[in-house]
């Protein structure tokens, strides 16, 4: 049975503009109230085109999407989920005649809308020369995250709203330390100028350009407050603290003209801070709304992990200890010296609780402030020898990582001789494990050793059929003659002429790799990393003329890989509900807004969960629209935030876990390095503060 | 096995199955990314498609109320332009209420059936037009095709089961509605469907039994090759980017066999490219 409040928002007013505000903790069933109330609308009999649900990213409305793929969502028009930027976007590409000239680009040519990935080419490109005149010296950061970087400035300027050509002069501003480092902001701004510059020469719209767009010039016409405000006159916005002050201002306009909004806020987050989310400004928004409703009660956690939570507050922290009696129980750790060991642990904790307890894997959460490829696999390969499989999320992994895109983009450097991009003998090798089925690492670089030339900068190989006896004995003719296919098809392909990237892949892929006696027969896993490559490389070619040399395009795109720059995040990825155990990082898992029965929290030693990242050229709390001018950021500063930021994680894993949290710690981290960052500090004064309290009990 | 959570039925996907049962699984039970080539030459292919949601974004940028003029001047493409004008010279005579590119979703046998519509025109208790544009080339489909597909049955349906919205939020007299075909490349011969109770209920019947077979057959299938059924082959593997998964030596088609069997009912017919399912999912 739902609360009051739950009920005053599903059944309040839907019509004369009523607002409502529903604020409180994660857990505490607000989206389940949203969710309600969306219901309730369609019940009423308002039409699902006029509503709209406004999250930051997709992956928050899914309990809006799966209500209205189920039985219970009346029939009639479709409900809009939509983003800002996915708002925006639709926006500008329909009313693209009418606002390109005033906005600065050419109405006759289409609006290239360009990914993350295509915006790190661009600004590569842009780069590239300001790079040859050695500026960014000073700056020990790789050239993707130069780019990255300038390109994240561009952003927090369009989503907090001014001008990107004040960057420099903000981040300047604030600046405390090294007397060269406002040069740098100089040549951040020069840069970021340039690129908007070309995206504006070239149609081109990145996100920063998007939003910017959207605000200055699909807004104010009359079609396009039509397009929004006169389509939906119902908004549900969910998780309004982790969007951007862009978005609250649409928000704030929207509630002056809509039937009825429900807003919905949770404390303490705003995980979303270095894109641009802003608490402070969503609260805000409580002013404009007509109630207030207050849930308070998380749902979620037991009492114990409740208390837990608060103990963890930083108030309470100096005096916190281990919470007593049956609050224990809602807290396991363990500590080793080795990380192995602890990973060890988790697996038999899991396991028990999985085998013994009869906990659905899918209710167990294993997060670390990061998660590389190497924790990745060995908790996966742990959880498996207990029959326990494991579904991951790392939205960050860059394509290059997968084993299968290795091998691709090595097949691609082979087919194309003449873009002088020769892999290493090991790529190779590691290539022909992954394309030909059955052939080991020996047999593969015995057989690259042979066959694998490099003539001038060009990459070559020779048939099996004309490698010595003896060696092809050891190989096996099997093999080889499933290599000889491969590389015959190579051969006719350059043969008939180059053809774009995507098209390549998916020939090869076909053709050769996904046929019986080859690497990518039935492996679903190797045919997804194939399709993300080649969906990647479309969207890659797009932001391209169509008349555009294909070679090059293809050329750049392998380098970019390369670099490490391509990184695409692919929403079927975030998808995997699967029943596996998930591996996750901390915020990604925050992210996904599901709470579990159980977590696992790995390397509590690691700085990791109390620092930010390394971003030298930008900065993401300066870069608000609450920081004054003039004021600089100190360390107090910087330590404040960290601390904020820690809390606010720690609790927002607290009130997504329902029955108990486990610790791991490890004396030496991943990389064989003492941990002993903060968050192992506030634990470690709580076993003190337990202990002494354990003393004084017996004493007494 | 089991539908995903999230999963509502479509014209497509009903389409799928009906054409392959092992295709239906493969694309929306396992969600298997096969990124084989489904016709050649693929930038043709490609080409074809990024034109006929061109084609749509034209139409609806009207619909928005947008000056024909202003919209033309941002048209670079010659086939685009012919097309363009085709339909600004054979206007459809509509009802004054203009819903374009409108999801509508009814239920069916315990799921979800969604129909993505082009356009709804409607003149509330009087007659619900649906408009489908059609970009296909080569010939004009037939009237009896068209009439088999699913997508002329479950547009149709679901206007009738769920069109309230265009109706004033009062239920939908079946034989209010109307489907018509427009195609770009034959402006002056659109296909009319009117539609009526009968319809309706033999569609209901039809489709719940469709959507009860879909459901038993995937609770009892295995993964990949112990899955549903496979198409005997031919052409329907040949329209297929799964055929090498299934290990059918199909090939991909041409762009020239799908634009030849388009009239002849042939499996491939109704791929219309692929647009069908794009414009379902995106625009």
């Amino acid at each position: 049975m739902e609360s009051k409040e739950a009920s005053q928002v599903i059944t309040a007013p839907h019509s004369g503009g009523y607002s409502v505000f529903l604020e409180g903790p994660a857990g505490a069933g607000k989206t389940t109230a949203a969710v309600r109330r969306l219901e309730h609308l369609l019940h009423e009999g308002v039409p699902g085109d006029a509503i709209l649900v406004l999250t930051p990213q997709r992956t928050l409305a899914e309990p809006y999407q799966r209500f209205l793929r189920s039985q219970d969502a009346p029939g009639g028009s479709e409900v809009t989920l939509a983003t800002l930027g996915g708002l925006a976007r639709r926006a500008i590409d329909l009313l693209w005649p009418l606002i390109a000239e005033d906005a600065g680009f050419r109405a006759a040519e289409r609006p290239v809308f360009l990914t993350l990935e295509t915006a790190q080419y661009h600004m590569d490109q842009v780069l590239a020369p300001f790079l040859e005149k050695r500026y960014f010296d000073s700056v020990a950061i790789r050239r993707n995250r130069l780019a990255s970087q300038v390109i994240d400035n561009l952003n927090k300027a369009a989503v907090v709203g001014f001008p990107h050509q004040e960057i420099a002069a903000r981040l300047s501003q604030a600046w405390t330390g090294d007397p060269g480092q406002p040069r740098v902001y100089e040549q951040v701004q020069e840069c970021a100028s340039a690129f908007r510059a070309r995206c504006l020469e070239n149609n081109l719209l990145d996100f920063s350009l998007q939003i910017e767009t959207f605000v200055r010039h699909v807004l104010p016409t009359p079609e396009g407050q039509s397009f929004l405000f006169q389509r939906y006159h119902h908004l549900i916005a969910d998780n309004v603290e982790e969007d951007v002050p862009v978005a609250h201002e649409l928000v704030t306009r929207w509630l002056a003209l809509a039937e009825s909004a429900t807003l919905v806020y949770d404390w303490d987050a705003g995980y979303r801070a270095f894109l641009g989310a802003d608490p402070q400004s969503a609260y805000e928004l409580r002013k404009s709304c007509r109630r207030v409703i207050w849930m308070e009660r998380c749902l979620v956690a037991s009492e114990e992990l409740q208390d837990l939570g608060t103990r963890l507050a930083p108030r309470l922290r100096r005096s916190a200890s281990l919470p007593a009696g049956r609050g224990r129980q809602a807290l396991v750790y363990a500590s080793f010296r080795f990380h192995p060991q602890m990973l060890d642990w988790v697996a038999d904790q899991v396991s028990r609780l999985v085998t013994e307890e009869g906990t659905p894997p899918r209710e167990v959460a294993i997060v670390a402030p990061y998660l590389s490829d190497a924790l990745r696999f060995a908790l996966a390969l742990r959880l498996e020898r207990y029959g326990i499989s494991a579904v991951s999320h790392r939205p960050s992994r860059s394509l290059r990582e997968e084993e299968g895109t290795r091998c691709l983009l090595t097949l691609t450097a082979l087919a194309h001789p003449d873009w002088g991009i020769a892999p290493g003998p090991f790529d190779v090798t590691r290539m022909l494990v992954q394309a030909i089925d059955s052939l080991d690492v020996v047999r593969a670089q015995q057989l690259s050793r042979i066959v694998y030339r490099v003539r001038d900068g060009r990459p070559a190989l020779t048939a099996f059929q004309e490698i010595a006896g003896e060696a092809q004995e050891r190989i096996t003719f099997l093999l080889g003659g499933r290599y000889d296919e491969l590389l015959g098809w190579l051969e006719a392909y350059r043969q008939g002429g180059a053809s774009s990237l995507d098209h390549f892949i998916s020939r090869l892929f076909a053709d050769v790799l996904s046929q019986a006696g080859f690497g990518f027969h039935r492996d679903l896993d190797a045919a997804r990393v194939a399709a993300n490559l080649v969906e990647s490389f479309s969207k890659f070619r797009r932001a391209f003329p169509r008349d555009a040399d294909q070679a090059q395009i293809g050329r750049e795109y392998l380098r970019m890989v390369q670099q490490g720059v391509v990184a695409a995040q692919y929403i079927e990825d975030w998808q995997l509900d699967g029943d596996g155990v998930l591996l996750a990082p901390a915020y990604t898992f925050l992210m996904r807004n599901r709470a579990a029965d159980y977590q696992f929290w790995l390397d509590a030693g690691s700085r990791g969960w109390w620092e930010r990242p390394y971003q030298p050229l930008t900065h993401p709390y300066v870069l608000t629209r609450h920081w004054p001018e003039g004021k600089q950021w100190t360390d107090g500063d910087e330590y404040q935030v960290r601390q904020l930021t820690m809390d606010r994680l720690l609790l927002g894993l607290v009130r997504r876990c329902r029955k108990g949290i486990y610790l791991g710690i490890s004396d030496l981290g991943e990389q064989g390095y003492e941990q002993r960052g903060p968050l192992l500090e506030v634990f470690q004064r709580m076993l003190r503060h337990a202990v002494q309290a354990g003393r004084g009990e017996r004493d007494a | 096995m089991s539908l995903p959570a999230s999963f509502a039925f479509s014209q497509a996907s009903l389409q799928d199955y009906v054409d392959c049962p092992r295709r239906f699984q493969l694309r929306y039970v396992e969600r298997l990314a096969w990124p084989t080539p489904v016709a050649e030459p693929m930038l043709e292919v490609e080409a074809h498609l990024a034109r006929g949601l061109d084609f749509h974004r034209l139409v609806y940028q009207h619909a928005l109320g947008l000056d024909p003029a202003t919209i033309g001047e941002s048209i670079s493409d010659a086939k685009l332009a012919m097309w363009w004008e085709a339909y600004l010279s054979h206007p459809l005579e509509l009802p004054e209420r203009r819903f374009p590119e409108i999801g509508v979703s009814t239920s069916l046998g315990g799921h979800r059936l969604v129909a993505q519509f082009d356009l709804v025109a409607a003149a509330p208790g009087e007659r619900l037009v649906i408009v489908d544009w059609k970009t296909n080339e080569g010939r004009r489909p037939r009237r009896e095709w068209l009439a088999k597909r699913l997508q002329t049955r479950v547009y149709r349906y679901v206007l009738a089961q769920a069109g309230q919205r265009f109706n004033q939020g009062e239920p939908v007299d079946p034989s209010w509605v109307e489907m018509i075909y427009w195609f770009a490349a034959f402006p002056a011969q659109p296909e009319r469907f009117g539609y009526d109770p009968a319809e309706l209920e033999q569609d209901r019947g039809d489709l719940e039994a469709l959507v009860g077979e879909i459901e038993a057959a995937v609770a009892q299938a295995g993964s990949g090759a112990a899955g549903l059924a496979q198409a005997r082959g031919d052409a329907t593997c040949r329209y297929c980017r799964y055929a090498s998964y299934c290990e059918r030596e199909a090939g991909a088609a041409t762009a020239d066999d799908l634009e030849g069997q388009a009239d002849e009912g042939a499996p491939g017919a109704g791929f219309d490219l692929g647009l069908e399912q794009v414009a379902e999912v995106e625009f």
